[in-house]
C-alpha cells in the first residue's frame, strides 16, 4: 500500500469541515470550518486549549461522529461531502485509521500480541497471519520479547508502544494519537515520539498528534493550532 | 479470529468461578427443587412397584388403600382368588404410626403382609426376611434401625431382621414390614386402658349384660378386640391375562373397587401430590426467575465495568455481532460453570435430604437447556448496554 | 492471577479438579451410579425347618364351679391363688326353702305312717269281722244243711261273708296306699337333702383357686360359676400356627417356649396335641404344647411364642433368603455370570429355617454367585458393583 502513496495526494484533506451540536438557539458550532492537508509519512501536530474543538476534530477525523458540513478526503477520495461517502464507517475506521489513545486502552484479556493482531483479525486475515504480522511490528517497537506478556504486566511506555504497534496493524495511510505522551516522563515522551516519526516515514503514514505536551511540540515540522473551531497553521523550522 | 470471551473468561476466571459458585449453589437448589419433585413422584410409583401387584383391590366407591381408607374383610381374597385370571391374591394392611427409637418419635408407615406374596418387601440390603409369622419386622433403612433391634408397635415388640432402601408410602415415611395376623392385630389395637375401659363399658350395658345369659358379655367383649380387616387384595394376574379385564371383572362380580396399576398411579402420582407438585413447581419457576436475574445482574456488571474496552473494539473496528457473541458466550460459560457446580452439589447433598431427592440425568439435560435459555436473555441487557457505547468514547474529551 | 505460574497450573488444575468432580458425581452418585450389590456362592450345608406359632398359657384341664340350680351365694371359703384338696368344701349356697320344703316332708310322711298305722287297725277289725263272719256262715251252712234254719237265713249269713271279705280287701289295698305315701314322701325328703347337699360346692380334683367370680348375696342361675378351679400341673400352651408352615408337624416333636415374661429365656416343651379342626377364619392350625417340665408360677392367659423343630436335612443346597427376589411374576434368584453379568434364575425351594435360610431344590448349583442384596430393583441390564 505504502508504495500507492505519493507526496502529490494528500493522505488526509480537510476543507471547510463544520461541526454543530444541537440545534437552535442552544446551537453550539464546535468546528468552523476546519481546513488541513496532510501529506502521507508527516507527522503533524494539533494543538489547542481545552473547548477549542479539539476532541471534535479528532472524533470527526475518526469517524465517530458525523461533521455537520465540509469535506474529507483520505488519500485523495472524498469520503465526507456533507454526508458520508462510505458505507461502512467500522471497516473505515479498522483498515484506514490507526488510533492511539492517551491511556494505551488494550485489551487486558488478550496478550500483547493479540492485542495487536486483533485488527488484522478483525480485517479477517487467519489468525497465523495476522499474529505473524504484530509479531513483525512489535519486534520493529522493540516488543518482541514481551510478546506473550500481558498488558497488566508492562510499564506505561511499553504499553503505549503495543498500542501504536496496534495502531500499524493493518497499515492505514492515517494514525490519530491523542495525547500518546501525556502519562510518560519527557524521555519515554521523546521515545514515543521517535517511534511515531520512523513509523511515519517507514510506512508513508500520516500521524496528527493532538497534545499540548510542551516537550515534544518543538520535535514537529508543522502544527495546527486550533481556536474557536477554526485551524491556524505553524510551520517550524 | 480468536474467541473474546474464552479469552476474557480465563483472563478473569476467579471471578467466573466465585461467580459460578454463587450461581451453582443456585442452580444445585433448583436442581434439588425438581429432584424432590422427582423423588415424591418416585416415592408413590416405588410403593407401587415394590407391591409387586397388577390388580389392587379395595372397599367399593374408595380410592384405598394409600389416597383414602379403605376396609376389606379378610377372607375376600378367597373370593377374588377364584375369578379368572388371577394368580395371586394376598391381603395387605398399612397403617402409619410413630414409632419410638432411640428416644425419638419416627414416623412409619406400617404394612401387613404374607410372606411370598405380593406386598411383601422386595429386596433386602441387609439380614434376612421374616420367617417368624409373627413378631418379625423389615424395616426401610431410613427408620433408622439397626438389625436386632426392637420396634415397638403398639402392644408388641418386632426384632428388626432385615433392611431394605426405597420402601416408603407416598409421603415418604420409611415402611416397616410385620406379618399380616400381627399387623391386623396392632392396627385395631387400643392401648391397654382403652381395653379395659371398653370392657367396663361394654359390661355396664344392661343389653349385653344379661344375667340369664351367662357368657354372653365375654362373646361379645371378645367381639369387640379382634378384628378381621385388612385394606386391600393385591392381585397378581396370570401371564398373558390382561389386568384391566381382571380388575373389570373383580369390580363387577365381587362388587367391590378394583384398580390396575394404570388407575393406581394415576392416584397415587396425580391426585396425592398434585397441590405439593404444583408448589414445587411455582417455585422452579420463582428459582428460575431469580437465576435469570442474577444471572443477567452479573453479566450486566461485568459488561459495565468492560464498557472502556467494548468502546476500544469498537472503535478499532469490531462488529457488533462480535461483540455480543463475546458477551453471549460468557453469559453462557458463566451458565455452564453454574452448571456443573450446582449439578455436582446437588447430586452430593442429595442423599443428605430427609425425603428421597431423584435427580434424573433428563432433568440436569433440561435444567442445563434452561439455563443457556437463561442465560441467553440474561445477556439480552447487557448485549444492550454494549451495542449502546460509543466509539468515540474511547477518543478522550 | 497475574503471575504466569499460576496461570499456567492452578487454572488447569482447577478445571480439571471441576470436570474430575463432576465426571465422578455424575457417573458414581446419583440415578446413574451403578447398583450395589452383595454376592454370596449357594453353598451346601445342613439346614433344620421350624416353625413358630404364638399361644396363650392355658390349663389344660379347668373346672368352672357353680350350683346345679339358681341360688343366692352364702359363703366363699377360698380365695384366687389358693390350693384346694379333692373335696374340700370351697362355697356354699343359701338353699332359700329348702329346710321348710324338708319339715314338710318330714311331717308328711309322719302323717303318713299314721295312716299305716290306722289302716294297719282298719285291716285288722276287718279280719276280725270276717274270721266271725266265717264262722257264723259256717254254722249257719251247717245248721241249714241240717234244716235247723231256714235257706233264707243261711243265704244271709253268706252274704255278710261276702261283705266282710271285701272290706278286708279293701283295709289291705288302703294299708298299700298308706305304705306307698310313706315311701314317696320319704323319697322326697331324701331329694331335698341331696338339694341341701348340692349347695356344698367342693372341689372336685385338687388343684389352684384361677378366679372368683361370685360373692355372698350373688344370685345364680345354673351354670354361672363362683369359681374356676386349675391344675397347675396340666398348664401347656395352646399355640396357634400359619397353615401355610404346619407342615411335618407331629406329636411328640420338641418345642422351645419363650414366654412374654421371660423373654430372654427358652423352656422346654413337647408338642402334644394338633387339633385336627383348623381356624378356617385365621386359616392357623391349632396345637397344644405341654412344657416339660411345669414352670412354676404360670400365668393362664400369658402370651407364649413357640418355636417347633419340624425337621432337617444333613446336606441341602442352600441360600439366603433375602436373595430370593420376585421378577416378572416368578420367584427366583439373580445370578451373577462370570462376567459380571446378571441372570434371572426361577428357583424352586424347600425348607425354610428360621434363621433365613432356605433350601434350593432346584435351578441354582453349588458355589454358583447369586446377589444377595442390592440397593435397588435388579434387572438383567443394571450396571452392578458388587461391595
Amino acid at each position: 500500500m505504502s508504495d500507492t502513496r505519493s507526496n502529490d495526494i494528500p493522505a488526509i484533506e480537510l476543507r471547510g469541515l463544520c461541526k454543530r451540536y444541537g440545534s437552535g438557539d442552544t446551537a453550539v458550532d464546535a468546528l468552523k470550518g476546519v481546513d488541513m492537508r496532510i501529506a502521507p509519512g508527516e507527522v503533524v501536530g494539533l494543538v489547542g486549549p481545552s473547548g477549542s474543538g479539539k476532541s471534535t476534530l479528532l472524533k470527526s477525523l475518526g469517524a465517530v461522529i458525523d461533521p455537520t458540513a465540509g469535506q474529507m478526503f483520505l488519500g485523495g477520495e472524498a469520503i465526507f461531502d456533507g454526508v458520508w461517502k462510505v458505507n461502512d464507517l467500522r471497516t473505515l475506521r479498522r483498515d484506514r485509521i490507526g488510533f492511539v489513545f492517551q491511556a494505551p486502552y488494550l485489551i487486558p484479556f488478550l496478550d500483547v500480541t493479540d492485542n495487536v493482531a486483533l485488527l488484522p483479525m478483525l480485517a479477517g486475515k487467519s489468525n497465523r497471519e495476522a499474529r505473524r504480522r504484530a509479531l513483525e511490528l512489535l519486534e520493529a517497537l522493540d516488543m518482541g520479547h514481551r510478546a506473550k506478556a500481558n498488558p497488566s504486566q508492562l510499564s506505561g511506555g511499553e504499553q503505549q508502544r503495543v498500542s501504536i504497534a496496534r495502531a500499524l496493524a493493518n497499515n492505514p495511510p492515517i494514525i490519530l494519537a491523542d495525547e500518546p505522551t501525556a502519562p510518560l516522563d519527557s524521555e519515554r515522551a521523546l521515545g514515543v515520539m521517535g517511534i511515531l516519526n520512523a513509523m511515519a516515514q517507514q510506512h508513508q503514514t500520516a500521524i496528527i498528534v493532538v497534545t499540548h505536551d510542551e516537550k515534544i511540540i518543538p520535535l514537529f515540522k508543522r502544527i495546527y493550532h486550533i481556536r474557536d473551531g477554526k485551524t491556524y497553521e505553524e510551520s517550524v523550522g | 479470529m480468536i474467541s473474546l470471551a474464552a479469552r476474557d473468561i480465563a483472563h478473569s476466571w476467579s471471578k467466573y468461578v466465585f461467580t459460578g459458585v454463587g450461581l451453582g449453589l443456585l442452580i444445585g437448589v433448583t436442581l434439588s427443587m425438581a429432584g424432590i419433585y422427582r423423588g415424591m413422584v418416585d416415592d408413590a410409583q416405588v410403593l407401587l412397584r415394590n407391591s409387586h401387584a397388577d390388580v389392587w383391590v379395595v372397599q367399593k366407591d374408595t380410592q384405598g388403600p394409600y389416597a383414602e381408607s379403605s376396609s376389606l374383610p379378610d377372607d375376600i381374597y378367597r373370593g377374588v382368588l377364584g375369578m379368572p385370571g388371577v394368580e395371586q391374591a394376598a391381603n395387605v394392611t398399612y397403617f402409619t404410626m410413630q414409632v419410638q427409637h432411640q428416644g425419638k418419635d419416627t414416623r412409619v408407615m406400617v404394612v401387613g403382609f404374607e410372606p411370598g406374596q405380593p406386598g411383601a418387601p422386595p429386596s433386602l440390603v441387609a439380614g434376612r426376611h421374616v420367617t417368624r409369622s409373627h413378631y418379625e419386622a423389615v424395616a426401610d433403612v431410613k427408620a433408622g434401625f439397626k438389625l436386632g433391634e426392637k420396634i415397638r408397635i403398639r402392644r408388641n415388640d418386632y426384632t428388626i431382621v432385615g433392611l431394605s432402601q426405597r420402601t416408603v408410602s407416598t409421603g415418604g415415611d420409611p415402611m416397616v414390614f410385620i406379618p399380616l395376623a400381627d399387623a391386623q392385630a396392632a392396627q385395631f389395637q387400643k392401648d391397654n386402658d382403652a381395653i379395659v375401659s371398653g370392657r367396663e363399658r361394654t359390661a355396664a350395658n344392661p343389653a349385653f349384660n344379661r344375667p340369664s345369659v351367662p357368657g354372653l358379655l365375654e362373646a361379645v367383649q371378645a367381639s369387640q378386640i379382634t378384628s378381621h380387616n385388612v385394606n386391600a387384595v393385591l392381585v397378581r394376574v396370570r401371564p398373558g391375562w390382561d389386568a384391566a379385564q381382571v380388575a373389570a371383572d373383580i369390580q363387577r362380580w365381587k362388587h367391590l373397587q378394583a384398580y390396575t396399576y394404570a388407575n393406581m398411579e394415576e392416584i397415587a402420582v396425580q391426585k396425592l401430590i398434585a397441590t405439593s407438585a404444583k408448589q414445587i413447581g411455582l417455585f422452579l419457576v420463582i428459582l428460575t426467575l431469580v437465576s435469570t436475574a442474577i444471572v443477567s445482574f452479573i453479566i450486566y456488571t461485568m459488561t459495565l465495568g468492560k464498557i472502556r474496552e467494548i468502546a476500544v473494539l469498537k472503535l478499532i473496528g469490531t462488529r457488533n455481532s462480535t461483540i455480543a457473541w463475546m458477551i453471549l458466550q460468557e453469559s453462557i460459560g458463566l451458565g455452564l460453570v453454574g452448571f456443573i457446580i450446582g449439578k455436582t452439589v446437588a447430586t452430593l447433598w442429595a442423599p443428605v435430604f430427609p425425603k428421597y431427592v431423584l435427580l434424573l440425568p433428563l432433568d440436569a439435560v433440561l435444567g442445563l437447556l434452561v439455563i443457556v435459555l437463561v442465560c441467553t436473555l440474561a445477556s439480552v441487557m447487557a448485549i444492550r448496554a454494549a451495542l449502546k457505547v460509543d466509539p468515540a468514547e474511547a477518543i478522550g474529551g | 492471577m497475574k503471575s504466569p505460574l499460576l496461570k499456567k497450573i492452578i487454572l488447569p488444575l482447577i478445571v480439571l479438579v471441576i470436570l474430575g468432580g463432576f465426571g465422578w458425581v455424575v457417573t458414581q452418585q446419583g440415578p446413574m451410579a451403578p447398583t450395589q450389590v452383595t454376592v454370596a456362592p449357594v453353598t451346601r450345608q445342613a439346614i433344620a425347618a421350624s416353625v413358630f406359632g404364638i399361644g396363650t398359657v392355658e390349663a389344660r384341664y379347668s373346672y368352672r364351679i357353680g350350683p346345679t340350680t339358681a341360688g343366692r351365694v352364702k359363703q366363699v371359703l377360698v380365695d384366687v391363688g389358693d390350693s384346694v384338696k379333692a373335696g374340700q368344701t370351697l362355697a356354699i349356697m343359701e338353699g332359700v326353702d329348702l329346710d321348710a320344703r324338708i319339715q314338710a316332708a318330714g311331717l308328711a310322711a309322719e302323717r303318713a305312717t299314721a295312716s299305716i298305722a290306722s289302716a294297719t287297725a282298719q285291716t285288722k277289725e276287718a279280719a276280725a269281722r270276717l274270721s266271725l263272719a266265717q264262722r257264723e256262715a259256717q254254722r249257719q251252712r251247717e245248721l241249714a244243711a241240717k234244716a235247723l234254719v231256714s235257706q233264707s237265713s243261711s243265704d244271709t249269713r253268706q252274704q255278710d261273708l261276702a261283705v266282710t271279705t271285701a272290706a278286708v280287701e279293701a283295709s289291705k289295698a288302703a294299708l298299700e296306699v298308706a305304705n306307698k305315701e310313706q315311701q314317696r314322701l320319704q323319697a322326697e325328703q331324701q331329694v331335698l337333702r341331696q338339694q341341701q347337699a348340692n349347695l356344698v360346692l367342693t372341689a372336685p380334683v385338687a388343684g389352684m383357686i384361677t378366679t372368683r367370680d361370685a360373692e355372698a348375696g350373688t344370685t345364680l342361675v345354673a351354670g354361672q360359676p363362683v369359681l374356676t378351679l386349675a391344675d397347675p400341673q396340666s398348664y401347656w400352651v395352646k399355640a396357634r400356627i400359619d397353615q401355610s408352615q404346619a407342615l411335618g408337624l407331629q406329636a411328640g416333636q420338641a418345642a422351645s417356649i419363650t414366654l412374654r415374661s421371660a423373654p430372654q429365656q427358652a423352656l422346654a416343651g413337647k408338642l402334644t396335641r394338633i387339633e385336627p379342626v383348623s381356624d378356617s377364619i385365621t386359616e392357623e392350625r391349632i396345637v397344644g404344647i405341654a412344657f416339660t417340665p411345669v414352670p412354676a408360677a404360670l400365668s393362664s392367659g400369658e402370651l407364649a411364642e413357640v418355636t417347633l423343630q419340624t425337621g432337617q436335612k444333613s446336606d441341602a443346597l442352600v441360600i439366603p433368603n433375602a436373595a430370593l427376589q420376585q421378577h416378572d411374576g416368578q420367584t427366583g434368584v439373580w445370578k451373577l455370570n462370570g462376567d459380571n453379568t446378571l441372570q434371572f434364575t426361577p428357583v424352586q425351594t424347600g425348607i425354610q429355617s428360621l434363621d433365613g435360610q432356605v433350601e434350593i431344590l432346584g435351578g441354582l448349583q453349588a458355589d454358583e454367585n447369586i446377589v444377595v442384596y442390592t440397593s435397588k430393583t435388579l434387572s438383567a441390564t443394571s450396571k452392578i458393583k458388587v461391595v
